[in-house]
């Protein structure tokens, strides 16, 4: 047994040096796959759909159609028995023996900010702690030596609280590398595409590679003398960045940036939006082993007009989200990825005299996709007219832990603080959903 | 022994202390005395050890960090020149007063204490348009040389205007000087500002005990919602950060939330002192904040300049003093304390004195392969710059002035840089981390700010440098050196560029390069 381990490990670690060794991605990406299956100590990457402003649950998984709660939207069936989606997701109901739909969150904050705040980094503001959010988590774990950083935002959130999108007691090193510009609040300016850009990754104007190698090789040379002589946190991180920057700058790093290279009827299935042109970025970075990647989609605080905005907003993520399964899954690598979709809160089952939806902490949905999660299935229910759980209530570090334990992480690991206090990855009172995990 | 009397005797212990201060110290030592107590202690640290120490800072090194740390910004290059030919014995001593006479000092004070009452002034966009009134109102207090207790006393019992039937906008000016900033911005909640300021002035954190009792110091939830309660009257009219604030006096408890019992105004510790009733709760908390016989209030002052120019803080972190987090040298913080609130609370006499120690005069290279604790003070230890800091030394070291021509495009496109350059740059910490992001470092290497100010037509340093008539390649070099490291460069470095420019005819663009190079350096983005 013992020693059947030890082979595959190897194995493993034969085909990982390969990789480094730069060999074509198209090659070697399935058999790594394929090779990490039998590994007992897998990891897995992560796509976070960050839905922000909070989408309502009840016109999207959790539908009431037999409520006046309901709205105007049909439900839809799926292959899953029980599960029915709301009509505007009718490509995501084909794939839902890749969902676990948790139909049971109930947290107690009901303002952005510290919704955001709470989901993001799983614990609510408490005083000086600077809590680092998921991404940063993540990247910290897996603190493998490659050319991409381990975390990279995709339209990083227009956040209500920067804290939201900080290493926080991490540092620097495992923030977030922004790719494009905010992703707006209003979907609807979102048409065209947008640029989805690495800020000043490309070389200043009048500064030919040449030159820009000549300025970096000059800069090691002439720092090496400080460096050496001021040992520490300061001239080290220093000189990481500058060497993670470098090697960004590189035309192989660079060109995990570079849409161009993807089949157009593959980007037009994506859809031709940030968003779902950002999905498919983030598929690119898993493929080269960024551990998290978040794509946002904003818009989803439909105080008014929510049945419309619901809508195009699932014309927009259904397609992408859709399609990013699918192409996971064709690249063998979905098992190795878990796609989770969240939002900062739900909306209220009742529609107010805007025809609109207001914040809901109380009963909303996350969905987990792709790898390690028991496809196919369904946490925690709520009542007829969905105002309340009536089962498996799951609070924010409950859902934390149970995606750590999907992507093949302890919860229970402990980080030192920036207060000297250590402090787990998921809060040690989480009750992971393990019905839901693979 | 239970918890709460643990807690108790260890807080009589420390009152003892505090109110006999004739019995320990005859007599309040001079600063010079002081600073020569302090570097005694340290040493015997570092013999019990047998940890070495490393040699002086010279005068290039000791002048880059001492205007870093008191003025906020790296020295000019005349600055250099008048600080190094001069041949006082002395000069150290008297460099130290008149960084702390400048305005810019006040300023730079003023902007430390911002990110520690007000972090969220740097980080939040609409919280923004607070920041210049509230850096005026707190560098007007430290250039007035109001004593930190008085601060302290006028910040939290500011009145508020108006009334609920005649509510008044928090402010008219943006850059007025006023202190409003700190109730606005912290939501004008009750529970917020108590755990601010009892953070923030008594280094003890309360706010773990809002949720549930600390699991570390021995405060109970009670005891959070107590302090909440001197700030019960406070209520915003609306939404927002602008929003009016008001205050009712007569409501003096708070609600811990729904359902619980309303709680009412307590003294966190003390000799069982009473609120009179007829008290206004806010002025009464900060009467007993900066109280001399509360021993948490000059500590935490004393420990957070401390870390200013140490970079640690003789109790780290800085703003968590319990029983399980002791300071690195006790008997040092003691002295300092007292001998502070002995000087009136005055911020300017704690950098006289540790600025004159040798611990702060002592070199941050270091050449032995193990590397000591930082908080031994075997060498200076190598500090990040805050945004403000890199920014202000950013400007000097490229030639921005600011004269007139401020008020052109030019100018505008600068500020827009500023604020962008701050977003990027801000830490959350302070003092801040010396560490740096990929996306830092991106923008320091490729992004239009920097390409600009090391462009030679948009520099005036880089234009005096290459362009004043006679000057040999040497000179041309020793003047970027001065200008963005306040040091000339080595024979080695020499030897190295003079290289570089003989390999490219085109010497303009090579001379841009190495101001380049200075600027992305780590020795130009760290204080040392």
């Amino acid at each position: 047994m013992s020693a059947n381990i030890t082979a595959s490990r190897r194995h493993w670690l034969q085909v990982l040096t390969a990789s480094s060794l730069g060999l074509s991605a198209s090659g070697w990406l399935p058999q790594l796959a394929s090779a990490a299956a039998g590994d007992p100590t897998r990891k897995r990457s992560c796509i976070l759909l960050w839905m922000n402003g909070g989408p309502s649950q009840t016109d999207t998984f959790d539908p009431k159609p037999e409520h006046k709660n309901g709205g105007p939207f049909r439900a839809i069936s799926t292959a899953t028995p029980g599960l029915f989606l709301g009509e505007h997701l009718s490509k995501l109901a084909t794939h839902s023996e890749k969902l676990a739909v948790i139909r049971s969150m109930e947290t107690r904050e009901g303002d952005h900010g510290r919704a955001t705040f709470h989901l993001r980094t799983g614990n609510l503001p408490q005083g000086a702690i600077q809590f680092p959010v998921l991404g940063s988590l993540v990247a910290n774990e897996r603190q493998e030596s490659h050319d991409l950083p381990g975390f990279i935002s995709v339209t990083p959130p227009r956040l209500f609280a920067p804290e939201s999108i900080s290493a926080g007691f991490l540092g620097p090193r495992f923030a977030p590398l922004m790719v494009g510009r905010e992703a707006p609040a209003d979907y609807r300016v979102d048409a065209g595409g947008g640029v989805l850009k690495v800020q000043d990754l490309e070389r200043a104007r009048g500064i030919d590679s040449l030159r820009s190698q000549d300025r970096l090789e000059l800069l090691t040379e002439l720092t090496q003398d400080f460096t050496k002589t001021h040992p520490g946190l300061g001239t080290a991180g220093h000189r990481t960045a500058y060497e993670q920057a470098r090697r960004l700058m590189q035309p192989e790093a660079a060109s995990a940036f570079d849409l161009d290279q993807e089949p157009a009827a593959l980007r037009d299935r994506y859809g031709r939006h940030r968003f779902g042109q950002g999905c498919l970025l983030a598929r690119r970075l898993i493929e080269r082993k960024v551990p998290f990647v978040e794509v946002t989609l904003g818009g989803w605080d439909t105080h008014d007009d929510n049945f419309k905005k619901v809508a195009d907003l699932c014309n927009v993520l259904d397609p992408a989200w859709s399609t990013l399964l699918d192409d996971l899954s064709t690249r063998g690598l979905l098992d190795d990825t878990l796609v989770v979709c969240m939002g900062e809160f739900g909306r209220t089952p009742g529609i107010n005299p805007r025809q609109g939806r207001d914040h809901y902490p109380h009963a909303w949905s996350v969905v987990l996709s792709g790898g390690g999660i028991r496809g196919g299935s369904i946490a925690g229910r709520t009542g007829s007219d969905g105002m309340i759980v009536e089962d498996r209530p799951t609070s924010v570090p409950d859902l934390l832990a149970t995606i750590l334990l999907a992507l093949g992480l302890d919860p229970r690991k402990q980080n030192m603080s920036n207060v000297n206090r250590p402090i787990r990855l998921a809060d040690p009172d989480a009750k992971p959903l393990s019905e839901i995990l693979a | 022994m239970s918890p709460l009397l643990r807690v108790t005797i260890g807080l009589a212990l420390l009152m003892a202390v505090a109110e006999s201060p004739l019995v320990l110290f005859a007599q309040t030592p001079s600063e010079s005395e002081l600073a020569a107590k302090i570097d005694q202690r340290i040493e015997e640290v570092l013999a019990a050890q047998s940890v070495t120490v490393s040699v002086p800072a010279d005068d290039y090194e000791f002048l880059r960090r001492a205007s870093l740390d008191l003025t906020g910004r790296i020295p000019t290059v005349r600055e250099v020149h008048q600080f190094v030919a001069d041949q006082r014995a002395d000069k150290r001593a008297i460099l130290i007063n008149e960084l702390l006479e400048r305005p810019r000092h006040a300023m730079h004070l003023a902007r430390v204490w911002r990110d520690w009452l007000v972090p969220e002034l740097a980080t939040i966009p609409e919280a923004r348009y607070f920041q210049q009134g509230f850096e005026a109102w707190l560098a007007a207090k430290f250039r007035d040389r109001i004593g930190y207790d008085r601060i302290v006393q006028e910040l939290l019992s500011v009145p508020l205007p108006g009334t609920k039937e005649q509510a008044e906008y928090v402010f008219r000016q943006a850059d007025r000087p006023n202190a409003l900033a700190f109730f606005a911005v912290k939501d004008a909640a009750p529970d917020k500002l108590a755990a601010t300021s009892t953070r923030a002035f008594l280094s003890i954190q309360l706010e773990c005990a809002q949720c549930h009792n600390h699991p570390f110091a021995e405060w109970r939830q009670e005891q959070f919602w107590n302090q909440a309660a001197f700030f019960s009257g406070i209520e915003r009219q609306g939404d927002g950060l602008f929003a009016p604030l008001t205050e009712d006096p007569l409501r003096r408890s708070v609600s811990p939330g729904e359902g619980k019992p309303l709680v009412s105004p307590a003294y966190l510790f003390g000799r069982g002192e009473q609120l009179d009733p007829k008290d206004a709760t806010r002025a009464a908390f900060a009467q007993w904040l900066t109280a001399r016989d509360n021993p948490y209030f000059a500590r935490s002052a004393v420990n957070r300049v401390w870390a200013m120019l140490f970079g640690v803080g003789l109790v780290h972190p800085i703003d968590d003093f319990h029983d399980q987090n002791p300071a690195s040298h006790p008997e040092i913080f003691e002295e300092l304390s007292q001998s502070f609130a002995a000087a009136n609370y005055d911020f300017d006499f704690l950098f006289r004195v540790l600025c004159q120690t040798k611990a702060y005069q002592r070199t941050s290279v270091w050449t032995a392969t193990e590397v000591p604790d930082h908080r031994l003070y075997a060498r200076m230890a190598t500090k990040g710059l805050s945004a403000d800091q890199a920014w202000d030394s950013l400007s000097l070291a490229v030639g921005w002035t600011t004269t007139t021509k401020d008020r052109d495009a030019d100018a505008s496109d600068r500020l827009t840089g500023r604020r962008r350059f701050l977003e990027q740059f801000t830490p959350r910490s302070w003092p801040a981390d010396p560490e740096t992001s990929i996306s830092q470092a991106l923008s320091l290497m490729n992004g239009g700010l920097l390409s600009r100010v090391t462009h030679i037509d948009q520099s005036r340093t880089l234009i005096a440098a290459t362009e004043t008539p006679g000057w040999t390649d040497d000179e041309r070099l020793t003047a970027l050196y001065l200008a963005s490291l306040g040091r000339p460069p080595q024979q080695l470095e020499l030897e190295k560029l003079r290289q570089y420019l003989s390999r490219s005819s085109d010497h303009a663009g090579r001379y841009e390069d190495i101001f380049w190079m200075l600027l992305n350096s780590s020795e130009f983005r760290l204080n040392h």
